[in-house]
Protein backbone atom coordinates (compact mmCIF):
# COMPACT_ATOMS: atom_id res chain seq x y z
CA UNK A 1 0.00 0.00 0.00
CA UNK A 2 2.91 2.35 1.15
CA UNK A 3 4.58 1.80 -2.21
CA UNK A 4 1.74 2.32 -4.14
CA UNK A 5 1.17 5.71 -2.39
CA UNK A 6 4.55 6.50 -3.27
CA UNK A 7 4.25 5.53 -6.48
CA UNK A 8 1.22 7.73 -7.11
CA UNK A 9 2.71 10.23 -5.15
CA UNK A 10 5.92 10.27 -7.77
CA UNK A 11 3.50 10.17 -10.68
CA UNK A 12 1.29 13.10 -9.62
CA UNK A 13 4.66 14.70 -9.75
CA UNK A 14 5.60 14.16 -12.34
CA UNK A 15 2.14 15.41 -14.28
CA UNK A 16 2.16 18.78 -12.11
CA UNK A 17 6.12 18.81 -13.57
CA UNK A 18 5.33 18.94 -16.79
CA UNK A 19 1.94 20.71 -16.41
CA UNK A 20 4.76 23.68 -15.53
CA UNK A 21 6.55 22.45 -18.51
CA UNK A 22 3.79 22.67 -20.50
CA UNK A 23 2.40 26.50 -18.92
CA UNK A 24 5.96 27.71 -19.96
CA UNK A 25 5.80 25.97 -23.92
CA UNK A 26 3.02 27.59 -24.77
CA UNK A 27 4.94 31.24 -23.72
CA UNK A 28 4.83 32.64 -26.89
CA UNK A 29 8.20 34.68 -27.44
CA UNK A 30 8.47 36.94 -30.91
CA UNK A 31 11.39 37.71 -32.96
CA UNK A 32 12.89 41.05 -31.92
CA UNK A 33 13.90 41.92 -35.54
CA UNK A 34 14.61 44.97 -37.51
CA UNK A 35 11.42 47.46 -36.85
CA UNK A 36 10.48 45.40 -34.31
CA UNK A 37 11.27 48.16 -31.82
CA UNK A 38 9.34 50.87 -33.91
CA UNK A 39 6.35 48.18 -34.01
CA UNK A 40 6.32 48.07 -29.98
CA UNK A 41 6.54 51.60 -29.82
CA UNK A 42 3.58 52.09 -32.12
CA UNK A 43 1.69 49.20 -30.17
CA UNK A 44 2.11 50.53 -27.09
CA UNK A 45 1.58 54.65 -28.16
CA UNK A 46 -0.08 56.02 -25.44
CA UNK A 47 -0.13 53.87 -22.97
CA UNK A 48 2.86 53.87 -19.81
CA UNK A 49 5.30 51.31 -20.84
CA UNK A 50 7.72 49.60 -19.36
CA UNK A 51 10.29 47.81 -21.86
CA UNK A 52 13.07 45.78 -19.84
CA UNK A 53 15.73 44.39 -21.46
CA UNK A 54 17.18 40.99 -19.88
CA UNK A 55 19.28 37.94 -20.42
CA UNK A 56 19.21 34.49 -18.92
CA UNK A 57 23.26 34.68 -18.48
CA UNK A 58 22.46 38.22 -16.22
CA UNK A 59 23.25 37.91 -12.83
CA UNK A 60 21.49 41.11 -11.85
CA UNK A 61 18.28 40.42 -13.84
CA UNK A 62 17.75 36.95 -11.95
CA UNK A 63 17.31 39.60 -9.28
CA UNK A 64 15.50 41.69 -10.98
CA UNK A 65 12.96 39.83 -13.12
CA UNK A 66 10.53 38.57 -10.21
CA UNK A 67 10.32 42.17 -8.66
CA UNK A 68 9.33 43.05 -11.80
CA UNK A 69 7.18 40.42 -12.47
CA UNK A 70 5.54 41.32 -8.84
CA UNK A 71 5.01 45.09 -10.47
CA UNK A 72 3.84 44.40 -13.76
CA UNK A 73 1.02 42.15 -11.20
CA UNK A 74 0.66 45.19 -9.45
CA UNK A 75 0.40 47.90 -12.17
CA UNK A 76 -2.39 46.45 -14.49
CA UNK A 77 -1.89 50.10 -16.05
CA UNK A 78 1.23 49.39 -16.95
CA UNK A 79 2.20 47.75 -20.41
CA UNK A 80 4.85 45.21 -19.39
CA UNK A 81 7.30 44.56 -22.48
CA UNK A 82 9.94 42.19 -21.54
CA UNK A 83 12.98 41.93 -24.24
CA UNK A 84 15.42 38.90 -23.88
CA UNK A 85 18.29 40.74 -25.14
CA UNK A 86 21.29 38.85 -23.91
CA UNK A 87 24.85 38.68 -25.53
CA UNK A 88 24.77 35.08 -25.33
CA UNK A 89 22.31 32.90 -27.25
CA UNK A 90 19.30 31.60 -25.26
CA UNK A 91 17.47 28.68 -25.32
CA UNK A 92 14.07 28.96 -25.95
CA UNK A 93 13.27 27.05 -22.84
CA UNK A 94 15.39 29.07 -20.76
CA UNK A 95 13.94 32.28 -21.41
CA UNK A 96 10.45 30.82 -21.22
CA UNK A 97 10.84 29.17 -17.19
CA UNK A 98 12.72 32.28 -16.44
CA UNK A 99 9.92 35.02 -17.34
CA UNK A 100 7.47 32.13 -15.79
CA UNK A 101 9.09 31.59 -12.82
CA UNK A 102 9.32 35.48 -12.50
CA UNK A 103 5.49 35.58 -12.90
CA UNK A 104 6.03 37.25 -16.40
CA UNK A 105 4.54 34.51 -18.21
CA UNK A 106 1.49 36.48 -19.49
CA UNK A 107 3.65 40.09 -20.75
CA UNK A 108 4.41 40.52 -23.62
CA UNK A 109 7.71 38.57 -24.88
CA UNK A 110 10.61 39.37 -27.18
CA UNK A 111 13.83 38.04 -27.73
CA UNK A 112 16.62 39.04 -29.97
CA UNK A 113 15.97 36.96 -33.21
CA UNK A 114 18.82 38.42 -35.33
CA UNK A 115 22.40 37.79 -34.69
CA UNK A 116 23.28 41.60 -35.69
CA UNK A 117 22.62 42.42 -32.61
CA UNK A 118 24.27 45.93 -33.35
CA UNK A 119 21.45 46.67 -35.74
CA UNK A 120 18.76 46.04 -33.13
CA UNK A 121 20.27 47.73 -30.40
CA UNK A 122 20.86 50.93 -32.29
CA UNK A 123 16.86 50.72 -33.52
CA UNK A 124 16.19 51.31 -29.84
CA UNK A 125 19.65 53.80 -28.55
CA UNK A 126 22.17 54.64 -30.63
CA UNK A 127 24.37 54.76 -27.53
CA UNK A 128 23.61 51.29 -26.37
CA UNK A 129 26.37 48.52 -25.82
CA UNK A 130 24.50 46.07 -25.04
CA UNK A 131 25.03 45.90 -21.06
CA UNK A 132 21.87 44.52 -19.31
CA UNK A 133 19.79 44.39 -17.26
CA UNK A 134 18.23 47.66 -18.78
CA UNK A 135 15.07 49.93 -18.74
CA UNK A 136 13.50 51.86 -20.98
CA UNK A 137 9.93 53.94 -19.69
CA UNK A 138 7.90 55.46 -22.12
CA UNK A 139 5.41 57.79 -20.78
CA UNK A 140 2.05 58.05 -21.82
CA UNK A 141 2.89 61.15 -24.00
CA UNK A 142 5.84 58.95 -25.20
CA UNK A 143 8.46 60.80 -23.16
CA UNK A 144 11.47 58.16 -22.69
CA UNK A 145 13.49 57.51 -19.81
CA UNK A 146 16.18 55.00 -19.73
CA UNK A 147 17.45 53.53 -16.49
CA UNK A 148 20.86 51.42 -16.93
CA UNK A 149 21.04 48.66 -14.72
CA UNK A 150 18.44 47.25 -12.21
CA UNK A 151 15.75 49.64 -11.84
CA UNK A 152 15.33 50.46 -8.61
CA UNK A 153 11.22 48.94 -7.67
CA UNK A 154 10.69 53.06 -5.82
CA UNK A 155 11.89 54.23 -8.78
CA UNK A 156 9.59 52.65 -11.39
CA UNK A 157 6.62 53.65 -8.79
CA UNK A 158 7.24 56.78 -8.93
CA UNK A 159 7.18 56.45 -12.53
CA UNK A 160 4.05 54.98 -12.32
CA UNK A 161 2.07 57.35 -10.24
CA UNK A 162 3.45 59.61 -12.25
CA UNK A 163 1.54 58.33 -14.73
CA UNK A 164 -1.71 58.04 -13.29
CA UNK A 165 -1.23 53.87 -13.33
CA UNK A 166 0.30 53.30 -9.73
CA UNK A 167 0.25 50.36 -7.39
CA UNK A 168 -3.54 48.62 -7.42
CA UNK B 1 -7.92 -2.38 -11.64
CA UNK B 2 -8.82 1.18 -11.26
CA UNK B 3 -5.59 1.74 -9.50
CA UNK B 4 -3.75 0.80 -12.85
CA UNK B 5 -6.05 2.28 -15.11
CA UNK B 6 -5.22 5.69 -12.93
CA UNK B 7 -1.82 5.25 -13.12
CA UNK B 8 -1.70 4.54 -17.04
CA UNK B 9 -3.84 7.84 -17.19
CA UNK B 10 -1.39 9.45 -15.09
CA UNK B 11 1.57 8.23 -17.60
CA UNK B 12 -0.26 9.20 -20.41
CA UNK B 13 -0.81 13.03 -19.34
CA UNK B 14 2.68 13.22 -18.16
CA UNK B 15 3.81 12.03 -21.50
CA UNK B 16 1.60 13.70 -23.06
CA UNK B 17 2.60 16.97 -21.13
CA UNK B 18 5.97 16.62 -21.68
CA UNK B 19 5.73 17.36 -25.45
CA UNK B 20 6.54 20.77 -26.62
CA UNK B 21 4.13 21.90 -28.90
CA UNK B 22 5.71 23.22 -32.38
CA UNK B 23 8.20 26.39 -31.28
CA UNK B 24 6.21 28.21 -33.81
CA UNK B 25 7.58 31.22 -31.85
CA UNK B 26 10.90 29.86 -30.96
CA UNK B 27 13.34 32.51 -31.39
CA UNK B 28 16.23 32.11 -34.27
CA UNK B 29 19.19 30.54 -33.27
CA UNK B 30 22.34 32.15 -34.78
CA UNK B 31 23.68 30.94 -37.57
CA UNK B 32 26.93 29.30 -35.93
CA UNK B 33 25.25 27.65 -33.28
CA UNK B 34 22.22 26.07 -35.39
CA UNK B 35 23.03 26.17 -39.30
CA UNK B 36 27.11 26.36 -39.72
CA UNK B 37 28.25 22.99 -37.79
CA UNK B 38 30.94 22.41 -40.03
CA UNK B 39 34.55 23.85 -37.79
CA UNK B 40 35.69 25.71 -40.71
CA UNK B 41 36.94 29.67 -40.98
CA UNK B 42 33.53 30.55 -42.94
CA UNK B 43 31.62 29.14 -39.61
CA UNK B 44 33.87 31.05 -37.03
CA UNK B 45 32.02 33.96 -34.69
CA UNK B 46 35.44 34.69 -33.41
CA UNK B 47 39.16 34.45 -34.69
CA UNK B 48 42.18 35.13 -32.62
CA UNK B 49 45.58 35.56 -34.87
CA UNK B 50 49.12 34.70 -33.59
CA UNK B 51 52.59 35.02 -35.57
CA UNK B 52 55.02 32.27 -35.40
CA UNK B 53 58.78 32.92 -34.78
CA UNK B 54 58.75 31.68 -38.15
CA UNK B 55 55.95 33.95 -39.81
CA UNK B 56 53.66 32.37 -40.29
CA UNK B 57 50.33 33.34 -38.92
CA UNK B 58 48.31 31.06 -37.14
CA UNK B 59 44.63 31.57 -35.85
CA UNK B 60 42.51 30.00 -33.67
CA UNK B 61 38.50 30.09 -33.91
CA UNK B 62 35.34 29.11 -32.12
CA UNK B 63 33.41 27.77 -34.95
CA UNK B 64 30.98 24.98 -34.93
CA UNK B 65 30.88 24.85 -31.37
CA UNK B 66 34.82 23.78 -31.55
CA UNK B 67 37.79 25.31 -31.08
CA UNK B 68 40.19 24.59 -34.12
CA UNK B 69 43.10 26.23 -35.15
CA UNK B 70 44.49 27.02 -38.64
CA UNK B 71 47.89 28.22 -40.23
CA UNK B 72 48.72 30.69 -43.64
CA UNK B 73 51.91 30.84 -45.04
CA UNK B 74 50.78 33.36 -47.27
CA UNK B 75 49.48 36.22 -45.12
CA UNK B 76 46.31 35.25 -44.76
CA UNK B 77 44.70 34.84 -48.08
CA UNK B 78 44.69 30.93 -47.57
CA UNK B 79 44.48 28.67 -44.42
CA UNK B 80 45.20 25.17 -43.95
CA UNK B 81 42.06 22.58 -43.39
CA UNK B 82 41.17 23.43 -39.38
CA UNK B 83 42.06 21.12 -36.78
CA UNK B 84 39.86 21.02 -33.99
CA UNK B 85 42.24 20.80 -30.75
CA UNK B 86 39.56 18.26 -29.34
CA UNK B 87 36.80 16.13 -30.02
CA UNK B 88 35.05 16.58 -26.75
CA UNK B 89 31.60 18.00 -26.87
CA UNK B 90 31.47 21.16 -25.07
CA UNK B 91 29.43 24.49 -24.19
CA UNK B 92 31.44 27.26 -25.24
CA UNK B 93 31.03 30.40 -24.10
CA UNK B 94 29.90 32.64 -26.09
CA UNK B 95 30.16 35.39 -24.31
CA UNK B 96 30.87 38.64 -26.09
CA UNK B 97 34.31 39.06 -24.91
CA UNK B 98 34.79 35.49 -24.98
CA UNK B 99 37.55 33.73 -27.51
CA UNK B 100 40.09 31.04 -27.96
CA UNK B 101 43.55 32.47 -26.97
CA UNK B 102 46.47 31.62 -28.70
CA UNK B 103 50.14 31.62 -27.95
CA UNK B 104 53.70 30.24 -30.21
CA UNK B 105 56.78 29.92 -28.28
CA UNK B 106 59.64 30.23 -29.68
CA UNK B 107 60.11 26.58 -30.67
CA UNK B 108 56.74 27.02 -32.94
CA UNK B 109 54.46 25.25 -30.55
CA UNK B 110 51.19 26.46 -30.02
CA UNK B 111 49.25 26.90 -26.70
CA UNK B 112 46.00 27.33 -26.91
CA UNK B 113 43.06 28.57 -24.06
CA UNK B 114 39.73 28.78 -24.28
CA UNK B 115 36.52 28.77 -21.98
CA UNK B 116 33.57 26.82 -21.93
CA UNK B 117 30.17 26.83 -19.55
CA UNK B 118 30.31 23.90 -17.21
CA UNK B 119 26.98 24.26 -16.52
CA UNK B 120 23.22 25.77 -16.95
CA UNK B 121 24.01 28.30 -14.89
CA UNK B 122 26.63 29.55 -16.84
CA UNK B 123 29.49 29.20 -14.77
CA UNK B 124 32.95 28.79 -16.90
CA UNK B 125 35.49 26.50 -16.77
CA UNK B 126 38.87 27.38 -18.73
CA UNK B 127 40.87 24.98 -20.23
CA UNK B 128 44.30 24.59 -21.89
CA UNK B 129 46.24 22.21 -24.47
CA UNK B 130 49.65 22.22 -26.54
CA UNK B 131 50.61 21.26 -29.98
CA UNK B 132 54.23 20.53 -30.65
CA UNK B 133 53.69 18.94 -34.20
CA UNK B 134 52.98 22.24 -35.88
CA UNK B 135 48.89 22.44 -35.33
CA UNK B 136 48.38 18.63 -36.08
CA UNK B 137 47.83 17.51 -32.55
CA UNK B 138 46.94 18.46 -29.21
CA UNK B 139 47.20 17.25 -25.96
CA UNK B 140 44.47 16.30 -24.09
CA UNK B 141 42.53 19.24 -22.60
CA UNK B 142 43.19 20.53 -18.79
CA UNK B 143 41.28 22.74 -16.84
CA UNK B 144 43.42 25.72 -16.06
CA UNK B 145 42.83 25.12 -12.03
CA UNK B 146 41.23 22.56 -10.19
CA UNK B 147 38.90 24.98 -8.43
CA UNK B 148 35.36 24.11 -9.80
CA UNK B 149 33.39 26.93 -9.26
CA UNK B 150 33.13 29.51 -12.28
CA UNK B 151 36.37 30.54 -14.10
CA UNK B 152 35.95 33.08 -17.23
CA UNK B 153 37.83 35.26 -19.86
CA UNK B 154 41.49 33.78 -19.75
CA UNK B 155 43.92 36.14 -20.94
CA UNK B 156 47.99 34.65 -21.89
CA UNK B 157 50.95 36.05 -22.69
CA UNK B 158 54.34 34.79 -23.13
CA UNK B 159 57.53 36.06 -21.61
CA UNK B 160 60.67 36.13 -23.03
CA UNK B 161 62.16 33.53 -21.41
CA UNK B 162 58.77 31.02 -22.82
CA UNK B 163 57.12 30.97 -19.46
CA UNK B 164 53.25 31.52 -20.08
CA UNK B 165 51.21 34.06 -17.86
CA UNK B 166 47.54 33.40 -17.61
CA UNK B 167 45.10 35.67 -15.80
CA UNK B 168 41.62 35.04 -15.56
CA UNK B 169 38.63 36.23 -13.59
CA UNK B 170 36.85 33.52 -11.00
CA UNK B 171 34.19 33.47 -8.81
CA UNK B 172 35.88 30.94 -6.67
CA UNK B 173 35.65 33.57 -3.47
CA UNK B 174 31.94 34.22 -3.61
CA UNK B 175 30.48 31.24 -1.85
CA UNK B 176 33.02 31.27 1.15
CA UNK B 177 32.86 35.34 1.62
CA UNK B 178 28.46 35.12 1.60
CA UNK B 179 28.81 32.17 3.85
CA UNK B 180 30.38 34.97 6.68
CA UNK B 181 28.05 37.05 6.11
CA UNK B 182 30.36 39.60 4.20
CA UNK B 183 29.02 41.34 0.35
CA UNK B 184 31.15 40.08 -2.54
CA UNK B 185 30.43 41.38 -5.91
CA UNK B 186 31.78 40.35 -9.01
CA UNK B 187 34.82 38.10 -9.03
CA UNK B 188 38.10 38.12 -8.76
CA UNK B 189 41.09 37.94 -10.78
CA UNK B 190 43.27 35.35 -10.44
CA UNK B 191 46.44 34.00 -12.73
CA UNK B 192 48.64 31.46 -13.01
CA UNK B 193 52.10 30.42 -15.00
CA UNK B 194 53.32 27.69 -16.39
CA UNK B 195 56.36 26.45 -18.28
CA UNK B 196 55.04 24.10 -21.12
CA UNK B 197 51.25 25.70 -21.79
CA UNK B 198 49.69 22.96 -20.00
CA UNK B 199 50.48 22.23 -16.42
CA UNK B 200 49.78 25.72 -14.36
CA UNK B 201 50.74 26.32 -11.20
CA UNK B 202 48.95 27.08 -8.60
CA UNK B 203 46.05 29.85 -9.17
CA UNK B 204 46.75 32.83 -6.65
CA UNK B 205 44.55 35.78 -6.62
CA UNK B 206 45.33 39.48 -7.56
CA UNK B 207 42.62 41.54 -6.51
CA UNK B 208 39.04 40.70 -5.43
CA UNK B 209 35.67 41.95 -6.75
CA UNK B 210 36.57 42.77 -10.04
CA UNK B 211 33.74 42.88 -13.15
CA UNK B 212 32.75 39.57 -13.70
CA UNK B 213 32.01 39.55 -17.73
CA UNK B 214 34.57 41.50 -19.09
CA UNK B 215 37.80 40.55 -21.10
CA UNK B 216 41.10 41.15 -19.48
CA UNK B 217 44.18 42.96 -21.19
CA UNK B 218 47.55 41.17 -20.20
CA UNK B 219 51.18 42.73 -21.64
CA UNK B 220 54.56 42.13 -20.37
CA UNK B 221 56.11 45.38 -19.01
CA UNK B 222 59.77 43.41 -19.40
CA UNK B 223 61.08 40.01 -18.54
CA UNK B 224 58.88 38.59 -15.85
CA UNK B 225 56.65 41.74 -15.04
CA UNK B 226 53.67 40.97 -16.61
CA UNK B 227 50.70 43.44 -16.14
CA UNK B 228 47.31 43.39 -16.10
CA UNK B 229 44.14 45.56 -16.78
CA UNK B 230 40.46 45.08 -15.87
CA UNK B 231 37.48 46.45 -15.16
CA UNK B 232 36.70 47.03 -11.59
CA UNK B 233 34.16 47.26 -8.84
CA UNK B 234 35.20 50.38 -6.84
CA UNK B 235 33.63 51.14 -3.86
CA UNK B 236 29.69 52.25 -4.20
CA UNK B 237 29.79 49.77 -7.50
CA UNK B 238 31.32 51.70 -9.89
CA UNK B 239 32.95 49.37 -12.50
CA UNK B 240 36.21 51.66 -13.92
CA UNK B 241 39.05 50.15 -15.07
CA UNK B 242 42.38 49.50 -13.10
CA UNK B 243 45.79 48.00 -13.86
CA UNK B 244 48.63 46.19 -11.80
CA UNK B 245 52.23 45.66 -13.08
CA UNK B 246 53.91 42.23 -11.22
CA UNK B 247 57.09 42.97 -9.33
CA UNK B 248 58.14 39.32 -10.17
CA UNK B 249 56.64 36.51 -11.81
CA UNK B 250 54.07 35.81 -8.45
CA UNK B 251 53.74 39.05 -6.82
CA UNK B 252 51.19 41.40 -7.87
CA UNK B 253 52.20 44.86 -7.76
CA UNK B 254 49.36 47.90 -6.11
CA UNK B 255 46.41 48.31 -7.92
CA UNK B 256 46.20 51.70 -9.27
CA UNK B 257 43.10 53.30 -10.86
CA UNK B 258 43.51 53.80 -14.79
CA UNK B 259 40.58 56.60 -14.94
CA UNK B 260 37.75 58.04 -13.20
CA UNK B 261 34.84 57.49 -14.98
CA UNK B 262 32.80 57.09 -12.01
CA UNK B 263 30.20 54.29 -14.40
CA UNK B 264 28.03 52.93 -11.94
CA UNK B 265 26.03 50.59 -12.94
CA UNK B 266 24.32 46.99 -11.51
CA UNK B 267 25.24 45.02 -14.88
CA UNK B 268 27.53 43.63 -17.09
CA UNK B 269 29.43 46.06 -20.09
CA UNK B 270 30.42 42.93 -21.91
CA UNK B 271 33.46 45.29 -22.77
CA UNK B 272 36.43 44.67 -21.55
CA UNK B 273 39.47 46.96 -22.23
CA UNK B 274 43.02 46.77 -24.33
CA UNK B 275 46.60 47.06 -23.02
CA UNK B 276 49.76 47.43 -25.24
CA UNK B 277 53.48 48.15 -23.81
CA UNK B 278 55.85 49.47 -26.36
CA UNK B 279 59.83 48.74 -26.13
CA UNK B 280 59.57 52.17 -24.70
CA UNK B 281 58.06 51.07 -21.55
CA UNK B 282 54.68 53.34 -22.30
CA UNK B 283 51.74 51.65 -21.42
CA UNK B 284 48.85 52.37 -23.93
CA UNK B 285 45.40 51.64 -22.48
CA UNK B 286 42.00 51.62 -24.21
CA UNK B 287 38.17 51.23 -22.66
CA UNK B 288 34.68 51.59 -22.98
CA UNK B 289 32.54 53.60 -20.04
CA UNK B 290 28.99 55.24 -19.89
CA UNK B 291 30.70 56.88 -16.69
CA UNK B 292 29.18 60.07 -15.13
CA UNK B 293 32.42 61.54 -15.92
CA UNK B 294 32.90 60.86 -19.71
CA UNK B 295 31.41 58.14 -22.04
CA UNK B 296 32.02 56.66 -24.62
CA UNK B 297 35.71 55.22 -26.19
CA UNK B 298 38.65 56.34 -24.30
CA UNK B 299 42.59 56.03 -24.55
CA UNK B 300 45.32 56.76 -22.32
CA UNK B 301 49.29 56.22 -21.66
CA UNK B 302 51.30 55.81 -18.52
CA UNK B 303 54.89 57.22 -18.49
CA UNK B 304 55.51 56.08 -15.18
CA UNK B 305 54.78 52.19 -15.39
CA UNK B 306 51.07 52.37 -14.76
CA UNK B 307 51.14 54.65 -11.46
CA UNK B 308 49.30 57.12 -13.65
CA UNK B 309 47.45 57.60 -16.62
CA UNK B 310 47.14 60.71 -18.92
CA UNK B 311 43.78 62.65 -19.64
CA UNK B 312 41.47 60.00 -21.26
CA UNK B 313 41.05 61.22 -25.05
CA UNK B 314 38.11 60.31 -26.51
CA UNK B 315 38.44 57.90 -29.69
CA UNK B 316 36.25 57.80 -32.97
CA UNK B 317 32.72 59.84 -33.67
CA UNK B 318 30.32 59.42 -30.81
CA UNK B 319 27.33 59.74 -33.20
CA UNK B 320 28.32 56.03 -34.51
CA UNK B 321 28.78 54.34 -31.48
CA UNK B 322 32.48 53.75 -31.23
CA UNK B 323 32.95 50.74 -29.28
CA UNK B 324 35.74 47.25 -28.73
CA UNK B 325 39.01 49.30 -29.17
CA UNK B 326 41.95 46.94 -29.46
CA UNK B 327 45.54 49.29 -29.31
CA UNK B 328 48.77 47.53 -30.16
CA UNK B 329 52.48 49.38 -29.43
CA UNK B 330 55.01 48.08 -31.67
CA UNK B 331 58.53 49.74 -32.53
CA UNK B 332 57.55 51.82 -35.33
CA UNK B 333 54.25 52.90 -34.44
CA UNK B 334 51.23 52.77 -31.88
CA UNK B 335 48.32 51.82 -33.52
CA UNK B 336 44.12 52.06 -32.58
CA UNK B 337 41.66 50.12 -33.85
CA UNK B 338 38.05 50.51 -33.06
CA UNK B 339 34.47 49.89 -35.01
CA UNK B 340 31.90 51.90 -35.27
CA UNK B 341 28.13 51.49 -36.38
CA UNK B 342 25.90 53.61 -38.66
CA UNK B 343 22.93 52.00 -38.11
CA UNK B 344 23.41 50.11 -41.29
CA UNK B 345 27.33 49.22 -41.34
CA UNK B 346 30.26 48.55 -39.32
CA UNK B 347 33.08 49.57 -39.93
CA UNK B 348 36.63 49.72 -38.71
CA UNK B 349 38.17 52.51 -38.19
CA UNK B 350 41.86 53.34 -37.01
CA UNK B 351 44.55 55.87 -36.62
CA UNK B 352 47.96 55.63 -35.62
CA UNK B 353 50.52 57.55 -33.29
CA UNK B 354 54.32 57.97 -34.21
CA UNK B 355 55.74 59.61 -30.89
CA UNK B 356 54.29 57.32 -28.46
CA UNK B 357 50.67 58.11 -28.19
CA UNK B 358 51.00 61.59 -27.56
CA UNK B 359 49.61 63.01 -30.77
CA UNK B 360 47.17 60.78 -33.16
CA UNK B 361 46.55 60.50 -37.00
CA UNK B 362 42.90 61.34 -38.30
CA UNK B 363 40.97 58.07 -38.21
CA UNK B 364 40.07 56.24 -41.41
CA UNK B 365 38.18 53.05 -42.21
CA UNK B 366 40.34 50.39 -42.97
CA UNK B 367 37.32 47.88 -43.23
CA UNK B 368 33.39 47.65 -43.27
CA UNK B 369 30.57 44.82 -42.97
CA UNK B 370 26.63 45.08 -43.14
CA UNK B 371 26.12 41.93 -40.56
CA UNK B 372 27.48 41.00 -37.69
CA UNK B 373 31.38 40.54 -36.73
CA UNK B 374 33.38 39.97 -34.43
CA UNK B 375 36.07 42.78 -32.17
CA UNK B 376 38.82 44.31 -34.74
CA UNK B 377 42.02 43.03 -33.05
CA UNK B 378 45.45 44.15 -34.17
CA UNK B 379 48.68 41.94 -34.66
CA UNK B 380 52.56 42.54 -35.98
CA UNK B 381 55.41 40.52 -37.17
CA UNK B 382 58.73 42.62 -37.69
CA UNK B 383 57.53 45.97 -39.28
CA UNK B 384 53.95 45.00 -40.27
CA UNK B 385 50.82 45.54 -38.44
CA UNK B 386 47.39 43.54 -39.68
CA UNK B 387 44.01 44.08 -38.55
CA UNK B 388 42.32 40.51 -38.28
CA UNK B 389 38.54 41.09 -38.26
CA UNK B 390 36.25 37.89 -38.86
CA UNK B 391 32.73 38.86 -40.43
CA UNK B 392 29.68 37.21 -41.03
CA UNK B 393 29.24 38.36 -44.01
CA UNK B 394 32.16 39.10 -45.65
CA UNK B 395 34.44 36.13 -44.08
CA UNK B 396 37.87 36.48 -42.15
CA UNK B 397 39.54 39.73 -43.17
CA UNK B 398 43.54 39.78 -42.74
CA UNK B 399 45.06 42.59 -44.13
CA UNK B 400 47.95 44.42 -43.64
CA UNK B 401 47.61 48.54 -41.51
CA UNK B 402 50.55 49.76 -41.20
CA UNK B 403 54.34 49.72 -41.89
CA UNK B 404 56.02 51.91 -39.16
CA UNK B 405 57.23 55.19 -40.24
Amino acid sequence: MKQHLTRDLLALMAVLFAGVAMAEATIEIKPFERGSWQAILQAHAGRPTLVHFWGVTCGPCKVELPELGQFAKSHPGVDVVMIDADLVPNTPAAVRAMVSQAGLASAENWAFGDTFTERLRYEVDPKWQGDIPRSVLIGKDGSVRTIEGSAASADLEKWAQGQGAGRH
Amino acid sequence: MKQTFMNKWIAAAALLLCQSPASAHDMHRPTAESGCTGVALSCATKVTPAFGPDGKLWIAMLAGGKVAVAASTDGGRNFTKPVAVTDQKLDMDWGPDARPKIVIDKHGDLIVAFSTFRDKAFNGEVFTTRSTDGGQTFTPIRPITSNNVSQRFEALALDTDGTVFAAWLDKRNRAPAKKKGEAYDGAGLFFATSRNGVAYSQAQLVHNNTCECCRLGVAFAGHGRPVVIFRNIFEGGVRDHAITTFSDPDTPGPIHRVSNDDWKISACPHQGPSLSIAPTGTYHATWYTNGKNRQGLFYARSLDGGATFSKPVPIGDPAHNPSRAFVLATARGTYLAWKEFDGEKTTVRMMQSSDDGETWSEPKTVAETADSSDHPLLVSFGRAVFLSWMTKKDGYRFQPVGQGT
